[in-house]
């Protein structure tokens, strides 16, 4: 199984990012790889994506079916390969937060709480110790908090700032015998192409143009 | 030709142009004896061809066959030479490849780090039939390279996508190979994956851009095409005209300049008309186009050859959707020597042993000089549902659906004759007296499944003959192979036992070597075996480099 989350917030209002994000017809050019996909009803879809494993690149279909539909809180789908022995199923979650620490966010896996909890005003040497922290997390784990956004979030910013916080969370498993090395070859490749979406969406709705640059800085 | 500026941008000793095997190899060894050395690359990662490819170099009677016990020597090694090459070429190249390839494979053993190992239980190509093949231990490769120790090279070298990653050679046919790709152990390949554990091409080069780059701080340039070379007035290379980001520059190279760049598989025009095919596709990542020819003879370099007739030349077909660094990737087909898998040309019928790609090699090329006719260029796989159901096709297991656009399929062998365009009433024919013997495990026409190495490789051992298995379950298919080069090509650089490169009139040009795959096939001549272009590679990059750093 290969596995992601990526978490970022915005100050673009949760019912206007929901309007964006809830027509895939929106987004859909900005997932990694993406070559086109077909609506077969409101609930399911045909996409095709070239799959990029680092070493060889593969023209994939999968169908992808929604399985719960609760806007504007949260999504569930699953997918399955057409072509390729695989099935899948992933989370878009988004929640309101306030500026005094981060809201309770009913999509976020329970391994959240493996990430330190920033405090404001942090020093030097705290704002080091949770980035190497992240850095071990998102090694470990394949999740990753885009750079500055639970800063933005806890910024104290005259008041209580609304901000709007994103959640995409993705699972691949990979069938056939030789799943274990599919995997392997998958999961450095799925946490930027999470947060890859996740900011080109941001990017669309907040009306600038796409941080590829810092997307790929993660990466590596 | 081009003339030295009155000052150069750049200045250094040494410079190599290319990363693969030959280039870092002469790095190396110029840098070890004080020289100042850079590498240029055209690609925009280092490696070459040298990290695309299976990383076998051959070796007879090397240090790691002695300790296991297995008897080999010298003389048997160049008696099998002399039988690769099969008179062409040229023997005094020859003879100093073996004089030197232990010279240079144990100093790069011993000096820069390179863990080899003997592959166990992989014989010579020809074994038993040619004089001095031995059954297994000629082929070195290396133990498990750890890509991070390559630091902020580790993602900027060539892995390869037509190897399984991680895999070592013995292992893989310990797990059965490519006939028993279902049972493998991909536990583990995804554990070393994971690690960037490196085996192959990939592994390989690791070692050697490790000792090149971080343990000797050798600078290299990806994405630093070399254009030119520049010649003094007495006619002595002394520099190179490179490019990087669109901007040109000198650099002055006081000792010599080094070419590897490999051959010219992506230059379809020289590759066709120098290997005598109508068509022409690469495996390697697209940056093989021939410039070592184009600025070689600029300076007026010879260009020597051997014939093409049986080198290293596949078939294969590219999988539709399939790329590798950007480009579609092509695969050479080993499905043709597992049972179940024949190759037939349009009239229908076989034409070769389709497990040993010698023997299919020349064959391909047989000219009907009646009809003036090349009967065997258009080449056909042919299976059935017996092969879906038991080996991989490409990166495509047994079951997996195959991508739209890959084979052609239909219910009975005439239908999928017509499909393919080819005579269907030789066809039926030809599969009736396959069946007939196969099912026997005889292939009395062709001998499929004669040599070990074909059973190694590709051999079901759950068969009496295990490359022969009858075609007689729906449905069946088809697939129109094209030829797939894997870099090493006919034509190349002249050049002497120093390898230095040369001139149309007959003598060196100072300050100007050829190695690996630029270099002709002036030491092997008229054939190929696994591992001998690895082997001249590193022996003619270590005479190069100790030679330009001495002048």
């Amino acid at each position: 199984m290969a596995e992601t989350e990526y978490t970022t917030t915005t100050p673009v209002a949760m019912e206007t990012l929901w309007d964006f994000v809830k027509e895939m017809d929106h987004w859909a050019p900005f997932v990694t790889g993406y070559q086109h996909h077909e609506k077969q009803s409101e609930t399911e879809s045909t996409w095709t994506l070239k799959g990029d494993v680092g070493v060889l690149a593969r023209t994939l279909t999968f169908r992808v079916r929604i399985t719960e539909w609760n806007g504007p809180e949260r999504v569930r789908f699953e997918l399955e390969g057409v072509n390729e022995p695989m099935t899948g199923a992933g989370t878009f979650t988004l929640s309101r937060e306030s500026g005094g620490g981060p809201a309770a966010d009913a999509g976020s896996a329970p391994e959240t709480a493996a990430v330190p909890a920033p405090a404001p005003h942090k020093g030097f040497f705290a704002r080091l110790a949770e980035r190497i922290a992240r850095l071990l997390f998102r090694w470990r784990h394949g999740r990753v908090e885009r750079p500055g956004a639970l800063a933005d979030a806890t910024t104290p910013a005259g008041g209580d700032r609304i901000l709007t916080r994103m959640t995409f969370h993705l699972r691949i498993d990979p069938g056939g015998p030789m799943a274990p090395m599919i995997n392997a070859m998958v999961q450095p490749m799925l946490v930027p192409a999470a947060e890859q979406l996740a900011e080109r969406i941001l990017a669309a709705v907040e009306g600038r143009p796409a941080a590829s640059e810092n997307a790929r800085s993660v990466q590596s | 030709m081009a003339r030295a500026p009155s000052g150069f941008d750049l200045e250094t000793d040494v410079v190599c142009c290319g990363s693969g095997l030959g280039a870092v190899s002469a790095a190396i060894a110029a840098a070890d004896l004080g020289a100042e050395v850079v590498i240029l690359e055209k690609a925009p990662k280092l490696g070459g061809v040298s990290a695309f490819g299976g990383g076998e170099v051959f070796v007879p009677a090397n240090r790691q066959m002695r300790a296991l016990g297995l008897e080999d020597s010298l003389e048997d090694g160049r008696r099998y030479f002399e039988f690769l090459a099969a008179g062409y070429g040229s023997r005094a190249h020859r003879e100093k490849l073996l004089a030197t390839l232990h010279e240079a494979i144990e100093y790069f053993e011993d000096r820069a780090g390179v863990r080899w190992k003997a592959c166990q239980g992989l014989p010579d190509y020809y074994y038993p039939d040619a004089p001095g093949t031995r059954a297994s231990g000629r082929y070195l490769s290396v133990e498990l390279f750890p890509g991070e120790s390559l630091g902020e090279w580790q993602h900027r070298t060539f892995l390869t996508p037509i190897m399984p990653m991680g895999a070592l050679h013995e292992e893989m046919y310990e797990w059965g190979g490519l006939a028993r790709v279902t049972t493998w152990n991909y536990e583990l390949l995804g554990e070393r994956i994971t690690k960037d554990l490196r085996s192959f091409g990939p592994g390989m080069m690791g070692y050697f851009l490790k000792a090149a780059l971080i343990d000797r701080g050798i600078p290299a340039h990806p994405s630093t095409p070399v254009r030119e070379l520049l010649s003094d007035e007495h006619g002595r290379v002394v520099g190179v005209r490179a490019e990087r980001d669109g901007e040109r520059f000198s650099i002055r190279a006081r000792k010599g300049v080094v070419v590897a760049i490999g051959g010219y598989d992506h230059n379809r025009e020289m590759a066709c008309m120098y290997e005598n095919m109508p068509d022409w596709h690469g495996v390697f990542p697209d940056h093989l186009h021939g410039d070592h020819l184009v600025f070689g003879t600029e300076v007026g370099a010879a260009i020597a050859s051997v014939p093409p007739t049986n080198l290293a030349l596949f078939y294969g077909y590219h999988i539709p959707g399939e790329e590798a660094e950007g480009k579609p990737l092509y695969r050479s087909s080993w499905e043709c020597g597992c049972p179940h898998a024949i190759w037939v040309n349009r009239d229908g019928r076989r034409f070769c042993d389709e497990s040993f790609y010698k023997d299919y090699q020349p064959r391909i090329r047989h000219w009907d000089g009646r009809r003036q006719h090349q009967p065997n260029l258009d080449v056909f796989l042919i299976f059935d549902g017996n092969y879906r159901e038991r080996y991989p096709l490409g990166s495509f297991m047994p079951g997996q659906p195959l991508p739209e656009g890959l084979a052609l399929e239909a219910d009975t062998p005439r239908e999928l004759a017509e499909k393919l365009g080819i005579d269907a009433d030789n066809f039926e024919a030809t599969l009736e007296r396959w069946n007939r013997h196969a099912a026997r495990g005889e292939d009395p026409d062709f001998g499929k499944g004669h040599f070990p190495w074909s059973v190694r490789l590709c051999g079901d051992p759950d068969y009496p003959n295990p490359c022969v298995g009858p075609i007689d379950k729906p449905p069946f298919y088809g697939i129109k192979l094209v030829p797939v080069s894997v870099g090493i090509n006919s034509h190349g650089l002249a050049w002497n036992l120093d390898a230095q490169v040369m001139h149309v009139r007959g003598h060196p040009i100072p300050g100007l070597y050829a190695v690996g795959n630029s270099a002709a096939l002036l030491d092997l001549g008229g054939g190929y075996q696994s591992g001998t272009s690895n082997a001249r590679a590193i022996t003619w990059g270590y005479v190069a480099g100790r030679h330009a750093a001495r002048s």
